[in-house]
This record gives structure tokens, sequence and C-alpha cells, in this order.
């Protein structure tokens, strides 16, 4: 049982751990807590729906599309609205992008209904030895994974990951050595939007989409990249995991219903033991 | 999209513009034979607007049966509708103006448990009778209450044709899974009751959280305890989301049932083959053979051009039994249609009515469906199916 659930726990906290990069991202070079982070995973949801039930495009393949979309509607919010807040009290920036937030699931409900909608694409499961393996969570898990991956390879390697990484240490440092902040942070916005819709079109052939589902992963991801330690892009990948498989294991000894409380308390302790995350991160 | 929206829009809006028209055609009382008023509220609009707009025009299909055979004690029947907009608080006012101000001669109950159970508390002030069509909620009639009466079956005895269908298969053991809200844990608390009666054996009960998403680690405990049904109390995301999962964690109980969720079409939408093998339970169900049930389809598809839920049959049968048990009485006077209401015994196109001294439900039953090839199939009770259960469910891998 306990391994069964271990494979669920790590198989549902790659994604966690891809989506909260995302948030982590926008985090960590502007300090602002992008509470839409949920409701453009929602959008990410719905275009693969769309396509996969207009199109018949296959959901996976509709990464390629969902992903430079939702950059896009990244960067429009970032030129448009947030810009204007990065260097007001942070409370600016939560009022702002609440209102976004909330923006986003009332235009998604009036214009997609708030029916449950499915991309029945792969159903079921390996069966291997005595575990179950999900289809459509391992095919996720491995998208997360590679997507994780290349984000890494881009933060550590090129010119402009360097200089996104640059920004979130120091932004004036980095401003005098010649980088354009603004850029950054435009770029470090569509890139966490990407994410999210990554993050959407994954789960979209999991579970139901519907207006609401984003909320939950804002949270979760808040909760990651608390955990991993703000700031710090790897600290992700292990809160991502952690939590998933904190919330699997407390569903399997406790029950489903305190699995959230769990999460929590476990927030709670690291903030009180480690305050700048399991992995260090900037406070 | 702009389309979608305005269509939305105006789904919003038509049910206010009729109630509207509805009230600006009260005709004025005529100098003899006025007609019988019966008052209610109903959710037209906000979060109950879909049930409760049908439940409404259930109404309006009685009210036009009742006068085309004449109306009630020789007089006109009509109905006098207020939007309580889903809200207790809105329907409890609403039912003081139709009793004090109206005058109306009689009430119907409004949609949901928690309105009727608002709203009860001032028709009994006032020793009006009120039929509740939708009030499924077993506390609401063992309050003391004299004049509140139930006609749909109660949240415990929904999947009680499931452990049925069980127990004469000799299955022994059953897995209760719900939602953490009231419906489905009292669906889920009396289903266990029903099991154990039955002599089977609960082995796992629990509940999870609304809007709960992964049930892995739930269903992983399942699995360990093997269970030949698996007994769930839902409403519809989480009967879709349980589905899948089980065949993602390959979860092969022999019975798998829902309480909501399972029976709409929506559900196979969503899960296509996935969806076979499935027990849901209703209400009611166009396919049954009970009496009037053409007349009803004919007169209700005719005027509103969509076919009824269970929610507008159960308006239109609580509509019914009332007019019935004044007739019976032969007058208006609270008392006596009481008398009626607590005595009789009907079948109408909804099914049975009988009620115990509380005027709570004990007749009415819920059928068994089970999606095969894509369609409802009532499988039971024995007595209404229209076919046979595919027993048992294959093994996910089998199907």
């Amino acid at each position: 049982m306990v391994g069964q659930v271990v494979i669920s726990g790590l198989l549902a906290g790659s994604i966690y751990a891809m989506v909260a990069l995302g948030l982590g991202l926008i985090f960590g070079v502007m300090r602002v807590l992008n509470v839409a982070h949920g409701p453009l995973l929602m959008l990410g949801a719905y275009t693969t729906f769309w396509l996969f039930q207009r199109f018949g495009l296959n959901p996976y393949l509709s990464i390629l599309v969902s992903m430079p979309l939702l950059f896009l509607l990244g960067l429009a919010l970032q030129r448009v609205l947030v810009r204007r807040v990065v260097d007001a009290p942070e409370l600016s920036s939560l009022l702002l992008t609440f209102g976004v937030s909330i923006a986003l699931v009332n235009l998604a409900q009036l214009a997609f209904t708030s029916d449950l909608r499915s991309v029945e694409y792969l159903t079921g499961s390996f069966l291997v030895g005595p575990f179950a393996i999900s289809k459509p969570r391992l095919a996720a898990c491995a998208f997360a994974i590679a997507i994780t991956a290349a984000s890494f390879v881009f933060l550590r390697s090129t010119r402009l990951g360097k200089a996104i990484r640059a920004v979130s240490q120091s932004r004036e440092v980095a401003q005098v050595c010649g980088i354009d902040v603004q850029r950054i942070h435009l770029l470090a916005f569509g890139l966490g939007s990407a994410l999210a819709a990554a993050g959407g079109s994954l789960v979209a052939v999991m579970v139901a989409i519907q207006p609401e589902m984003g909320q939950v992963y804002t949270f979760k991801s808040f909760l990651v990249i608390v955990l991993g330690g703000a700031g710090n892009y790897p600290g992700a990948l292990l809160g991502g995991l952690l939590l998933g498989l904190v919330e699997q294991l407390s569903s399997l000894f406790l029950t489903a219903q305190v699995n959230e409380a769990v999460a929590y308390v476990l927030l709670v302790l690291v903030l009180l033991v480690r305050p700048t995350g399991l992995l260090k991160g900037r406070v | 999209m702009t389309m979608t929206s305005f269509l939305r829009l105006g789904k919003v809006l038509a049910p206010v513009v009729v109630v509207g028209v509805g009230l600006a055609s009260l005709p004025l009382p005529a100098a003899a034979q006025t007609p019988i008023k019966i008052g209610a509220s109903m959710s037209v609009t906000g979060t109950y607007a879909k049930p409760g707009s049908y439940q409404k025009e259930g109404y309006d299909v009685c009210i036009d049966e009742l006068n085309a055979k004449g109306g009630l004690l020789g007089r006109k029947v009509e109905l006098v509708i207020y939007d309580d907009q889903s809200q207790p608080a809105t329907a409890v006012k609403l039912y003081e103006k139709l009793i004090t101000e109206d005058k109306v001669d009689a009430v119907m109950g409004p949609y949901s448990s928690a309105v009727s159970e608002a709203v009860a508390n001032v028709t009994e002030k006032y020793k009006k009778v009120m039929v509740a069509p939708l009030a499924a909620t077993t506390s609401i009639f063992k309050k003391g209450r004299k004049y509140i009466f139930m006609v749909i079956t109660p949240a415990e005895n929904y999947l009680d044709g499931l452990i049925d269908m069980a127990a004469k298969r000799g299955l022994k053991t059953v897995a209760i899974i719900n939602e953490d809200t009231l419906f489905p844990k009292a669906s889920a608390a009396g289903t266990a009751e029903a099991a154990k009666k039955r002599g089977m054996q609960v082995v796992l009960q629990e509940a999870y959280p609304k809007g709960n998403t992964d049930f892995s680690a739930l269903l992983v405990k399942i699995k360990a305890a093997n269970p030949d049904v698996i007994a769930a109390g839902t409403y519809f995301d989480d009967a879709v989301a349980i589905t899948r999962q089980m065949k993602e964690l390959n979860v092969n109980p022999k019975m798998f049932g829902l309480t909501v969720g399972g029976d709409l079409p929506e559900f196979y939408d969503l899960l296509k083959q996935n969806a076979e093998y499935v027990y849901g339970s209703t209400q009611w169900d166009e396919t049954l053979p009970y009496p009037g049930q053409k007349e009803f389809l004919a007169a209700y598809t005719k005027k509103f051009k969509h076919e009824p839920s269970y929610h507008a049959a159960a308006g239109y049968a609580g509509c019914l039994i009332y007019g019935e048990a004044v007739k019976r009485a032969g007058t208006l006077d609270a008392d006596k249609v009481r008398e009626q209401l607590l005595k009789m015994e009907i079948k109408t196109a909804f099914g049975d009515y009988k009620v115990d001294a509380d005027g709570f439900q004990v007749a009415h039953k819920m059928v068994m469906l089970q999606w095969q090839d894509g369609k409802r199939v009532v499988v039971w009770p024995d007595d209404l199916a229209g076919g046979k259960a595919r027993y048992p469910t294959p093994e996910w891998g089998k199907r």
C-alpha cells in the first residue's frame, strides 16, 4: 500500500513542482506573489480541451500551443498591470493579482460555462507487479520532468536565464551590470504563466476541467515555494515532490479530510524551524 | 464565445420575465367563483436556478391538468410564484407575504431541503398545509411539524437498491465513501445501516472533503480492503473523478454504485465507455411504468419543448397529491386536508406516495440505473426494471 501511495505522491508532486516553479520564478524576480497563477493554469487546461474537442489535437501536443499562448497573456498582464505594482508595497500586488484571478475565473464561467469538461484521452494504468501506475499521471509526470529540466537548463546555461537569476539575486547590481530589468520582468512573468499553462494541459487529461479548478494550484504552489525556499529554483522541485508525498501519505495513514491540514502544519513547522525554506532561499 | 454568454444571460433573465408576466396577468377576483390561489416561492435564479425552474414547470403542468379537469372543488386553480433567488431568508419573507398579504388559499413547497426547512417555520405558524416535493432531508420532518409532507425518498435510502442487489447475489463486503457534507453523509450512513441489516460487512467507511480531486490514497486503502461492493455518496464531479481513478488504480469491485451524478447524462459524456457497468440511483426515470406517466411526458414536452427531470416530475406529483387530498377532503381547510394527506396512499407519474404520522415519505422508491452501452437502464427494483443488471462488473483490463 505504502509503495503505491509513494508512486502516486511522486507523480502528483512532479506536476506541483513544475507549476510552482512558474510561481517561484515570478516571485523570485519581482517579489510579486501571483494569485492568478492557478487561473492561468485553468486557461491552459481549457486550451487543451478546446483543441482536443474541435480539432482532435493530441493533448500532449497542445502544450506547444498552450505554453506560447499563455506566455503572451503573461506578457500582456505584466505589461499592462503588474508592472505598475512591482515596486509598490507587497499588498498592492497581492490585491492586483487577486483581482485578476477573480476576473479570469468569472470570464471563464461566462465564456465556457461552469459545466465540467474532460479530455478523455489516456485512461487506465500499467500494472507493474503489485503496483498500478496511472497512464495519464505517468505521462504528465514525464512531461513535467522534461519541462522542469528544460527550465533549469535555460536558467543555468543561457544568457537570458543567467540574467533572470541575476535579477532575482539583486535587481540593483543586475541593473548596474547592464541587464534590462524591465525586460527580464516581462520574460519572467511570461515564462511563469507558460509553466502554469503546461500544468493545465497536463492535468486536463487527469481531472475534470471547470473554471474554478485553478485556485487550489495557487495555494499548492505557494506552499511548495515556501517549503523549498522562496527564490530558490531547485527548492521548488524538492518542495513539490515533498508536498505530493505528504498529501498522499497523510490520506493513507489518517484520512483524506486532513491531508491539507497536514500540508499546512508542515508549512508552519518549516517557517518556524527554517524560515528560509528547506533549501536556503531568500526571505 | 459572446454568443454563449448571451445565451447564458438569456437563461438567467428568462425566468424573471416569466415570473413578471405571471404576476402581471393575475386576474382580478371574479365576482362569484374566485379561483383557488396556490402560492410558492421558487428558486428561479441563484444557485438552484436549474432544478428550481424544473420544479416550477412541474407545478405548471399540474395546474393545467387540474384546470382541464374542472379545477378543484369546482373552482379554477392558479399559481402565484415568486423568485426566492435560492435564498432561504428571502423565501421566508415571500411565504409570509403569500400567506398574509396575498392571502393564498394554499401553499406548495420551494426547491431544496435548505429552503424548505426555513419556510416550514412560516407555514407551521399559519397552519398551512405544505406538500414539499423537493425536500429530501429526514430531519425536516422529524421536528414535530404537523403540516409539512414529503414526496421524494430521503437521502438515507438512495443506495438501498445497490445493497439489495448485492445481498441477493451473496456479496459479503462493502466499502462506503462519501463527500463530507449533509446529503452524502446521510446517504452513507443509511447505506451502512442497510448493509449491516442484510448481514454484509462494512470493511471501510471514510469521508473526503468537498472539492477533493485526488482519490488515490483513499482508493489504495479500498483496494487493500478488497470489498465486493463500493458505494459512494457523491454529487457529480467527485463521482466522475472516483470512477476515473478507480480505473487508473485498477480497483475492481463486483459492483460500484453512486448516489448522485451517476444518473446524469453528463456522467456518460465525460467518462464515455468507462461509465459502463456503473450503478447510479435516481428518484424517477421517464421509462418507469407509473400511472399517468405518458400523459405527463406528453403534456410536459409539449409545453416546455424539453424532457422533464425528476425535479419536474416530483413537483408535478406533489401538486397532484395536494389536489387529490383537497378533493377527498371536500374543503381547503388545513386540518381536514392534512388528515387526508396522512392516510392517503396513491400512485402518480412519480411513483408511490404514503407518509407516516410525521408526514415523512415511506412508500416512494428510488430506482437503480446501470449504464449499459451508453444507455441508462433501470435494473432495480425487479417490478420496475427495464433490463437485467450486467453482473459482475468485469475487471478494467477485460472490458
